[in-house]
C-alpha cells in the first residue's frame, strides 16, 4: 500500500465510531450472526459458531515504511532535509513535470544493500524498478517509482526478544520506492476541504517499505520487532528516528481460532486458515507504542465481535491515535488495481557486487551479546549500552581506558540517566564526550569523589555547558592534598583539647567528631576514612 | 489560409558562435523551453510555460542555433497527420491538400517551407520519418539512447527519440552532431561503443559513398505498399545500386505483429506518462462537481481530444489485472522478437530499405474517421522504435506529384552508415 494512504479516511461518521462498541453492546443472540450477515460467505459464519470452541490466535503481519537518510532525493538531486518552507527542495524531477526524468540516486540502494545485509536477505544480481499506477492528488505524476517483481532484498529475517523468549520474524521483502506529496486540507477532509494545499518537499524521499510475514502473535511482539528494526536501521545509520513522519506503518491483524490450525502449532499456522480468517488493515500508526495501542485495540475489537458471534469485516482501518480507536475508513475504491509495469526510464541496475563492496557495522544484537562476555556486563547494562550506535561506541571507548565496570555504571547510568532527564541524546553531547571521558578519569583517579562527579560535575557540564575542570576549579571539588589534611588534622588537636582527652580516656565516639571538625576545615572534599586514620596516628603518635 | 506550422513564434537567441550560428531551428512543441509556452498540441496544456530546458534546447543554444518557434504536432504526439493537435491542423507545404504526416508535422513543414534551416522532432513510432517522407525533407530518428530525452514530454517512453530535420541529409547530421551524447539527467542515454569512426562527426559522414554498401531490402515492409510508393522507391535503389551498392531481398517475419505490439506498448506507456496531467497542476483546475476522483476524470476529459482518450483507455485496458499478460506482456514477448529478427537481417546487410510510407500523404480529413486506417500506415516506421535501431528517411522522388520518402534502418549507434547512404540520394 502506498505510505500516503494512511491519510486518507473519508466520511468517518458516528455510526462508525460506534465499532468500538461491538463487544461491549454485544447483547445479541448467538444466531446474528446468521441474520444479520446472510450473505457471508460460510467460512465467516463458521470462524463465529467455533470460537466457543477453543482459545482465539492473533495473527499479525507489518508493512514497515521507513525514510532513508540519504543527502538527496532518490531520484533527483533535491536535499531531503526538512524545511518548513513549502515547495522549497523540489525541481522538474520530484515535481513530475512533463519531459522531467528520474537518475537513480545509487545512495539510496547503498542503504537498500546495508538493510538487505542486515535481515540477512537474498540480494538480487540486478534490480529495477517499476511503476504504480493510481491517482491521488499527492502523486506527482500520479504513478509512483516503485519495486515490483524484483525487490532490492527478499526473504529475510529479523530476531527479536519479547518477554524473554526470543522471536524469528520473516520479512518476505524490502524495496525501493518514491515518497509521494504531502497534503494540508483546509476547512476539512479531502473531499470537503475548501481547498487543499500541496507540498512536494516530502516528495522523492526515499522510501523503503519493509513487508513481514504473518509472525506476529501479539501487539507486544509488534512493539518489539520495531524497536528492534528502528535499532538496526539506526546502527546502520540510513534512518533518523527523530524526523517527523520517518517511520509509517501499516498492519494486517486477523483472529484465527486455535483448533482451525492443522497444524496445532501457533507458530505454523497453514494459509488456508489465514485466508479464512477476516483481516483488517490498520493505517496510520507512526510509533512503535502507537503500533501496539492500535493493535491491542483491534485485537480486543475483533475478539470481542468473535465472541459476540459477530463476524469481523474484511476492511481498513484508520489508526485515530488522539481518541485511541480504530476507525473504518470505508474507502470507495474497490480492489485496487495498480496496472504495475516497467520503468523504462531507469535501466536496470546491477548490484551482484555490492553485497560483498558494502561493509555494515556489528548490529545491535551482536553487540549487546559481546558486551556481556567481553565486558562482564549483565543484560541490562548490555542493552542501555547498545541502544545506539553512539552509545556503543562511547562506551567501548571509556571501557578501553578504564575499569569497564566503572565505564558501565558512568555511562549506562550516569550519563544516560541525566540526559535521559533532560531528554537529551548522546548526539547532543557530539564534540564534547572527550569531556565525559576527562570526567571518569577524574573519579577513576581519585582526584574528585563519585559523588560530586555525579551530581555537581556531570549535571553542570549539561546543563551549563562548562568542562569539567572548569567546574571541579569553580566549585573547589578538587580532593584537598594530603599536607593540607595533615594540617587540619593537627588544627583540630589542638583547637579541641577536651576531645582529645575524651578520646584518651576511652571515649572512642569522640574520634567522630574531630573527623567533623577536620571535614569541614577542607570544605568537606577530604576522604573521611582518611582523615579518621590521620587523627588516630596523630593522637597515638 | 496559413500554413499553421507554429503554435508559438517566438525568438530564442543562442550563443554567439557555434556549430549552429546562423542556423534557424524550428523546435516540436513537446520539448520543453524555459519561458516559453510549450503545449505538446493540447488544451491541457494550452497555458504550460516550462520552468527549464530540455537538453537538446541547451545544447542547440550553446551551439548557437537561433530557435524561431514551437512547431504544430498531433496531441501528444498520437497520430500520423498532425490533424489531432488541438491548434488545428498543419498544410503539407510540399503537397498543398494533404497531410504534413505526423506526429511532428509542424516540424518537417516547417523545413519543407523554409520556416527554418532545420527543426526538431520526436519519434516514438515514426512521428519524424512519416512527416520527412510526407513533406519531402530528411528525417533521422536515432538509436535509443543516443539522444537525451530529458524536457522531452513522453508518449511512449520506452520508445521514443528526438532527431533533427532538414533540406540535406548533411544539415540534419550536423544538427544530431549538436544533439547527440549521453546526458547525466537520462539514465538511458550511452556512450556510442567506439569504433574507427566514432571520432568524427555525423556531418563528415555524409559523403554521399555507397560503393560496396550492402542493401537489405525486407520483403514484408512492400507488401500492401501502395503502387505509385513501390516504383518509386525501387527507382531509388536502383539509384544507389549505380553508384556501387548492392541489394538483396530480406525476411522479417516478426513485423507482422509490429503494430500491435507498438500500439499495446506505446499506449500502455502513455496511460501512465499521462497521467499526471489531471486538473491539479495542468488544465482546468476545480471548479467541478463531485470528489477529487470525480474532478480529476472531468478535468481529463475536457482537456484531452479524442485520440489522447483513445490511446488513454486503450493503454489503461492492456495493463489491467487479467489483460496484463494476455497484452502488454504478449507485446513484450513481440517486441523481443522484433529486435531479434533486426539483429538477424543486419549481419547479412550493412542497411535495410524500405519505403518510408507505404502510402502517399493523405488528403486533409481522410483520415480521421479511420483510426485503425492510419495505425496501420505506421506499419513502416514502428518495428524500428520496438528494436531501438536509428533509421533515416530521405526524399526518394514523387508519385502523382506527391513524396514518397525511402527509409534506412541501420544497427544500433550506425547512424553514419546511415547519413552516408542517404546521401547519396540527395
Amino acid at each position: 500500500m502506498a505510505p500516503h494512504e494512511s491519510s486518507f479516511v473519508t466520511d468517518i461518521e458516528p455510526a462508525t465510531e460506534h465499532v468500538a462498541g461491538v463487544g461491549i453492546d454485544g447483547l445479541a443472540p448467538y444466531r446474528r450472526v446468521v441474520t444479520f450477515y446472510p450473505h457471508q460467505p460460510e467460512s465467516r459464519v463458521m470462524t463465529a459458531q467455533t470460537v466457543q470452541q477453543g482459545d482465539l490466535v492473533t495473527v499479525i503481519g507489518l508493512e514497515v515504511h521507513v525514510q532513508l537518510e540519504t543527502d538527496t532525493k532518490i531520484f533527483c538531486g533535491c536535499s531531503t532535509e526538512q524545511t518548513d518552507e513549502p515547495n522549497e527542495h523540489v525541481c522538474p524531477v520530484c515535481l513530475g513535470l512533463p519531459g522531467a526524468l528520474p537518475v537513480l540516486n545509487e545512495g539510496a540502494v547503498e542503504a537498500a544493500v546495508k538493510i538487505g545485509k542486515a535481515i540477512d536477505a537474498e540480494i538480487p544480481e540486478e534490480t529495477r524498478f517499476h511503476r504504480k499506477n493510481y491517482y491521488y492528488p499527492d502523486l506527482p505524476k500520479n504513478f509512483q517509482i516503485t519495486q515490483y517483481d524484483e525487490p532490492i532484498c527478499a526473504d529475510g529475517e529479523l530476531e527479536v526478544a519479547v518477554e524473554g523468549t526470543r522471536r524469528t520474524i520473516t520479512i518476505e521483502r524490502a524495496h525501493l520506492e518514491e515518497d509521494p506529496g504531502s497534503l494540508q486540507h483546509v476547512g476539512g477532509g479531502i473531499d470537503t476541504a475548501d481547498y487543499t494545499l500541496v507540498n512536494y518537499n516530502r516528495a522523492g524521499t526515499p522510501l523503503m517499505e519493509i513487508v513481514t510475514a504473518p509472525d506476529f502473535r501479539s501487539p507486544s511482539e509488534v512493539r518489539a520487532f520495531l524497536a528492534e528494526l528502528e535499532e538496526v536501521l539506526e546502527y546502520l545509520g540510513v534512518f533518523d528516528a527523530e524526523r517527523d513522519g520517518s517511520l509509517r506503518i501499516d498492519a494486517n491483524l486477523s483472529i484465527i481460532p486455535e483448533d482451525e490450525i492443522e497444524s496445532g502449532d501457533i507458530d505454523d499456522i497453514g494459509s488456508s486458515a489465514l485466508e479464512t480468517a477476516n483481516r483488517t488493515e490498520v493505517k496510520n500508526i507512526s510509533s512503535h507504542k502507537g503500533a501496539q495501542k492500535a493493535l491491542a485495540y483491534e485485537e480486543t475489537r475483533q475478539k470481542n465481535a468473535i465472541e459476540r458471534g459477530r463476524a469481523v469485516e474484511q476492511e481498513t482501518r484508520h489508526w485515530d491515535e488522539s481518541r485511541g480507536i480504530t476507525v473504518s475508513m470505508r474507502s470507495k475504491e474497490e480492489e485496487k488495481d495498480y496496472r504495475y509495469f516497467e520503468e523504462a526510464d531507469l535501466p536496470p541496475l546491477r548490484v551482484a557486487d555490492w553485497k560483498d563492496e558494502i561493509s555494515i557495522p556489528e548490529l545491535p544484537s551482536a553487540r549487546r551479546e559481546r558486551f556481556q562476555a567481553e565486558y562482564g556486563l549483565d543484560e541490562e547494562s548490555a542493552s542501555k549500552l547498545t541502544s545506539t550506535k553512539q552509545v556503543a561506541d562511547f562506551y567501548e571507548t571509556v571501557a578501553a581506558e578504564f575499569d569497564p565496570d566503572l565505564a558501565a555504571t558512568w555511562v549506562a547510568d550516569n550519563l544516560l540517566g541525566e540526559l535521559n532527564y533532560r531528554d537529551m541524546e548522546i548526539t547532543d553531547l557530539e564534540g564534547r564526550l572527550n569531556e565525559v571521558t576527562r570526567l571518569v578519569e577524574l573519579v577513576a583517579t581519585d582526584e574528585i569523589t563519585a559523588k560530586n562527579a555525579r551530581e555537581t560535575v556531570l549535571r553542570s557540564m549539561l546543563d551549563d555547558e562548562r568542562t569539567p575542570e572548569e567546574i571541579v576549579d569553580a566549585e573547589g571539588l578538587g580532593k584537598t592534598g594530603e599536607d593540607e589534611v595533615q594540617q587540619a588534622v593537627v588544627e583540630a588537636i589542638d583547637e579541641n583539647p577536651d576531645a582529645v582527652s575524651d578520646y584518651e580516656s576511652g571515649d572512642d565516639g569522640a574520634i567522630n567528631f574531630l573527623v567533623g571538625q577536620v571535614m569541614q576545615k577542607t570544605g568537606g572534599s577530604a576522604d573521611p576514612g582518611d582523615v579518621n586514620q590521620l587523627l588516630r596516628a596523630e593522637l597515638e603518635a | 489560409m496559413s500554413a499553421n506550422i507554429f503554435i508559438t513564434e517566438e525568438t530564442i537567441d543562442g550563443v554567439e558562435d557555434g556549430p549552429l550560428a546562423d542556423t534557424t531551428v524550428a523546435v516540436k512543441d513537446n520539448i520543453s523551453t524555459e519561458g516559453i509556452l510549450t503545449t505538446c498540441g493540447s488544451a491541457m496544456l494550452d497555458d504550460y510555460v516550462p520552468p527549464y530546458d530540455a537538453t537538446v534546447v541547451s545544447r542547440l543554444k550553446d551551439a548557437g542555433a537561433t530557435i524561431v518557434g514551437k512547431t504544430n504536432m498531433d496531441e501528444f504526439g498520437m497520430g500520423t497527420t498532425t490533424e489531432t493537435s488541438a491548434f488545428g491542423a498543419t498544410e503539407n507545404p510540399a503537397a498543398p491538400g494533404h497531410v504534413p504526416g505526423g506526429s511532428s508535422g509542424g516540424s518537417a513543414a516547417a523545413v519543407a517551407a523554409g520556416e527554418a534551416d532545420v527543426a526538431l522532432g520526436s519519434d516514438t513510432g515514426g512521428s519524424i520519418r512519416c512527416p520527412a517522407a510526407f513533406c519531402g525533407v530528411v528525417g533521422i530518428k536515432p538509436t535509443y539512447g543516443l539522444v537525451s530525452r530529458y524536457g522531452l514530454v513522453a508518449y511512449g517512453n520506452s520508445l521514443e527519440q528526438i532527431g533533427p530535420f532538414a533540406t540535406s541529409v548533411e544539415d540534419a547530421a550536423a544538427t544530431l552532431d549538436v544533439i547527440a551524447g549521453p546526458d547525466d539527467r537520462d539514465a538511458t542515454t550511452r556512450e556510442p561503443p567506439a569504433d574507427g569512426e566514432s571520432d568524427s562527426s555525423y556531418a563528415d559522414a555524409a559523403t554521399g559513398d555507397v560503393d560496396g554498401l550492402s542493401i537489405g531490402v525486407p520483403t514484408e515492409l512492400l507488401e500492401g505498399a501502395d503502387e505509385g510508393v513501390v516504383d518509386t522507391f525501387w527507382d531509388a535503389i536502383d539509384d544507389l545500386e549505380s553508384q556501387g551498392a548492392s541489394y538483396h531481398e530480406v525476411s522479417l517475419p516478426s513485423v507482422e505483429h509490429a503494430v500491435e505490439a507498438y500500439y499495446v506498448i506505446a499506449m500502455s506507456e502513455a496511460s501512465s506518462n499521462l497521467a499526471r496531467f489531471d486538473g491539479v497542476r495542468y488544465g482546468e483546475s476545480g471548479g467541478y462537481d463531485g470528489n477529487w476522483n470525480e474532478t480529476f476524470a472531468t478535468a481529463r476529459k475536457e482537456g484531452f481530444g479524442d485520440e489522447v482518450k483513445r490511446r488513454i483507455l486503450l493503454g489503461t485496458y492492456a495493463l489491467s489485472a487479467g489483460y496484463h499478460d494476455k497484452y502488454y506482456k504478449k507485446a513484450q514477448d513481440a517486441r523481443a522478437w522484433v529486435k531479434q529478427d533486426f539483429d538477424g537481417v543486419l549481419e547479412e546487410a550493412d542497411v535495410l530499405a524500405s519505403p518510408t510510407m507505404p502510402v502517399p500523404p493523405f488528403e486533409r480529413g481522410e483520415s480521421l474517421d479511420d483510426p485503425l486506417q492510419m495505425y496501420l500506415a505506421d506499419a513502416n516506421t514502428v518495428p524500428v522504435n520496438l528494436a531501438d535501431l536509428p533509421a533515416i528517411s530521405v526524399p526518394a522522388g514523387e508519385t502523382d506529384g506527391l513524396p514518397v520518402g525511402l527509409q534506412l534502418v541501420g544497427p544500433a549507434f550506425g547512424e553514419r552508415e546511415l547519413i552516408r547512404a542517404g546521401s547519396a540520394l540527395s
